[in-house]
């Protein structure tokens, strides 16, 4: 069974380049230019993942709204909303209403690729209970490389993708510092400096909600970030 | 602006609370044209006077005309002393207080006086006033100085006859001679000028004698005076009253103009922010008008600016979608499996593409720094333990670069955001390292002067432009040839840090000239 994708852009150039390039990949397709067609189009059957701008047509906010209601219609459908905009506020924006990702345009197809390989990935394994055999053990954490999603003491953490990537890349090589180019390099975003700081920020905050005693993820001032090593 | 600007005035500046005041000089005319009135009045007086006293003479000499008696005037006889006391019953009978007749023959033998000179001047002294105390007051002012500028010049006092009026005066002998004469002389011992009126009295057809009929002018005086007075009293109470208001209307002017000029000054800092004016209020005036043209003109300007402002990040915005389209379309390129010979373009357009990106980055980033900055939270850091550990970062970043530090034992606690510390850190030290002369070291010291943390950062190499506002966003004093992209925003992001920590940056030549020192001064009792 091929994997359906919804792309919901309003430029046709990108909407088309964007399903080109899924639909070589094996994926079905389907494009909506405009948020009530979308609305429409998906009412019936949801598709598996769904690529969302956020400025749709004349509405700057368009995207926000559908997220929420494809998030009130599926709680797992993985979302990634795709922008022009690269501004903090917007990514946090997206990410609270419950988008599993946030690219900005800018991204390269290869990266799009990916990301989507791995949510979808995520989304057939997170459901799976099987047990991953590509963990990743550091003391309290378990990161499971299969399912793309994150433990601690057990309890599961629910990052997006993108946070999901930073904490990978912080603790494989726990005590070794990452500066912000490197860490951006391996969650494949192309975002300003400060937003990675946001990023670490709420990552912080998800593990600090599950233990409050949580300090693994230390800021090294003019370096990077580095995983403690709780051994 | 100020080397070609304003000539220096030629006058010292009078403020338009001075120049309005000035105005009110214009009330000085109302002493003139009062004390003219008063003059014109006081003639009339002094005529009606003469014509009284001329009237009275005359009486006086009709009446001795008629006496037969008379001719035996002049003899020592009973008959003669009978007319002599006839003629003092007769000048007795009209003389009354301030009137003084004299009678004398044409020998100049003096037969009758009566009445007294002095007498009625006291009448007028305790005259009601009009401005009550200040008259009062004026007249005590002014009685020393009137008295000087009005008053006749003080005569020795006047004996009982005054020999030189009776017998050697000409009005005497001109009345001898047929005709009556009027004199004025001054008053003994400089009081109010006498009048006296001679008439002559005839019997038959000679000059039997001559009546003398004197009244003293006191009582003109005094009204002079005192209309004087009133007339100085009135002009400075309208003075007075007009500086007042004036002053006060002036002074509302001027307060107003003021605040228009201080918030005209202010509405335009040195970053080309433009604030709205405060005192474009409602005022239907022409200072109302001018603020509201002013805060016109500033909106507009604000309008502007915004727009500027605006737009390097809309278009940053607007190029992401068709930079979208050009990469998305390559990667499909890729994807699609070209030629080898044809990936070598694929490449060269990818670059270009990669480029054209990074500069639509630069371009909204000033935005979105201040942005970042606003919404930065506060802590309580120490900023002693950041610089460290940006120091031993830069010894990796900048390999062929020596960071020379000096900072404090104890902790520097600073309230602000420790990453945006850093940031501007880095941009300090890359600053530094761009321009410092190959293998000379970046200093980089932070050190407590009082309750403020002073961080410099200095290089030796080229000096400071002349004239760049190096903290404003879009300046550089770069080469245009140098790498990278540079869109001088890096000293921009230290006057926000700096800003944010509520401190502030400036930048200098280093005193021997060999290059070039920033300051940033934080402050370190920032409460919250």
């Amino acid at each position: 069974m091929t994997r359906r994708i919804a792309i919901i852009e309003d430029d046709p150039a990108i909407g088309a380049n964007y399903a080109d390039a899924l639909s070589a990949h094996g994926y079905t397709v389907q494009l909506h230019a405009d948020r009530g067609s979308a609305l429409v189009g998906l009412r019936d059957r949801l598709p598996d993942l769904v690529l969302l701008d956020i400025g749709l047509g004349g509405d700057p906010d368009a995207g926000f709204a559908l997220c929420r209601e494809l998030r009130s219609q599926s709680a797992t459908l993985p979302i990634i909303f795709l922008t022009a905009r690269d501004n903090e506020f917007d990514m946090v924006a997206g990410l609270r209403l419950g988008a599993d990702d946030y690219v900005t345009k800018s991204v390269s197809l290869p990266h799009l690729l990916a990301r989507v390989a791995a949510l979808f990935r995520r989304a057939a394994l997170g459901t799976a209970a099987e047990g991953g055999e590509e963990t990743l053990n550091r003391g309290a954490l378990t990161i499971d490389l299969k399912r793309f999603t994150v433990r601690w003491n057990g309890r599961a953490i629910d990052l997006t993708l993108t946070e999901f990537w930073l904490v990978h890349a912080l603790a494989r090589h726990p005590g070794h510092v990452k500066n912000r180019e490197q860490l951006m390099a391996e969650a494949h975003i192309v975002v300003d400096d400060s937003t990675i700081t946001s990023h670490i920020k709420r990552m912080r905050r998800k593990f600090t909600a599950t233990d409050p005693g949580f300090d693994c993820i230390d800021t090294v001032y003019g370096l990077g970030y580095r995983w403690r090593s709780t051994d | 602006m100020a080397e070609h600007g304003l000539k220096p005035p030629l006058l010292p500046a009078i403020g338009l609370r001075g120049r309005i005041v000035l105005v009110a000089l214009v009330l000085l005319v109302i002493p003139w044209a009062g004390y003219s009135y008063v003059s014109t009045t006081e003639q009339l007086l002094r005529e009606q006077q003469e014509r009284q006293l001329a009237a009275a003479a005359r009486a006086i000499a009709a009446a001795l005309h008629d006496r037969p008696r008379l001719a035996t005037l002049q003899e020592d006889s009973p008959d003669g002393e009978a007319a002599r006391a006839e003629v003092r019953s007769l000048v007795t009978g009209i003389a009354r207080a301030g009137l003084r007749i004299w009678v004398v023959d044409n020998r100049l033998k003096l037969i009758a006086v009566a009445g007294d000179i002095a007498g009625d001047a006291a009448a007028s002294a305790g005259a009601e006033t009009t401005f009550g105390v200040l008259e009062r007051a004026v007249r005590a002012a002014l009685r020393p100085l009137l008295a000087r500028w009005l008053d006749a010049p003080a005569l020795p006092a006047e004996e009982f006859i005054p020999d030189d009026v009776i017998f050697g005066g000409r009005e005497v002998e001109r009345a001898l001679d047929g005709a009556s004469a009027i004199k004025r002389r001054p008053g003994p011992g400089g009081s109010a000028p006498i009048v006296s009126v001679t008439q002559p009295v005839w019997i038959g057809e000679t000059v039997a004698g001559v009546a003398i009929v004197e009244e003293s002018t006191a009582a003109m005086v005094s009204f002079r005076h005192r209309a004087i007075e009133r007339l100085i009293a009135v002009t400075l109470v309208a003075f007075g009253a007009a500086a007042l208001v004036l002053l006060l209307f002036a002074s509302r002017l001027s307060v107003r103009l003021r605040r228009l000029r201080d918030e005209a000054e202010q509405a335009i800092d040195s970053r080309g922010n433009v604030r709205a004016l405060l005192s474009a209020g409602s005022a239907r005036d022409e200072i109302g008008d001018l603020s509201r043209s002013f805060s016109l003109a500033l909106n507009r300007l604000a309008d502007t600016n915004a727009y500027l402002e605006n737009l390097a990040r809309r278009l940053a915005h607007e190029l992401r979608t068709p930079i979208a389209v050009l990469r998305s379309s390559l990667d499909n390129l890729r994807l699609k499996g070209l030629p080898a010979d044809s990936t070598v373009y694929l490449d060269r357009a990818e670059d270009g593409l990669r480029r054209l990106d990074t500069v639509l980055t630069r371009m909204a980033e000033a935005t979105r720094l201040e942005q970042t900055v606003r919404d930065s939270e506060r802590e309580r850091y120490d900023a002693a333990e950041v610089l460290a550990g940006c120091v031993a970062g830069y010894a990796a970043a900048y390999p062929d670069r020596r960071f020379e530090l000096q900072r404090p034992a104890e902790p520097v606690m600073l309230n602000g955001a420790p990453q945006l510390f850093a940031q501007m850190l880095d941009k300090l030290a890359a600053n530094a390292a761009d321009f410092a002369e190959p293998g000379t070291p970046v200093q980089i010291a932070l050190v407590m002067r009082g309750s403020t943390a002073v961080l410099t950062v200095s290089n030796r190499g080229p000096r400071l432009p002349a004239g760049l506002q190096l903290f404003e966003s879009m300046q550089s004093a770069r080469e245009k040839q140098a790498p990278g992209i540079h869109l001088g925003l890096g000293l921009y992001i230290v006057r926000l840090v700096a800003e944010f920590h509520r401190g502030r940056a400036s930048a200098a030549d280093l005193p021997d000239g060999s290059g070039v020192q920033i300051t940033v001064e934080l402050p370190t009792l920032v409460v919250d």
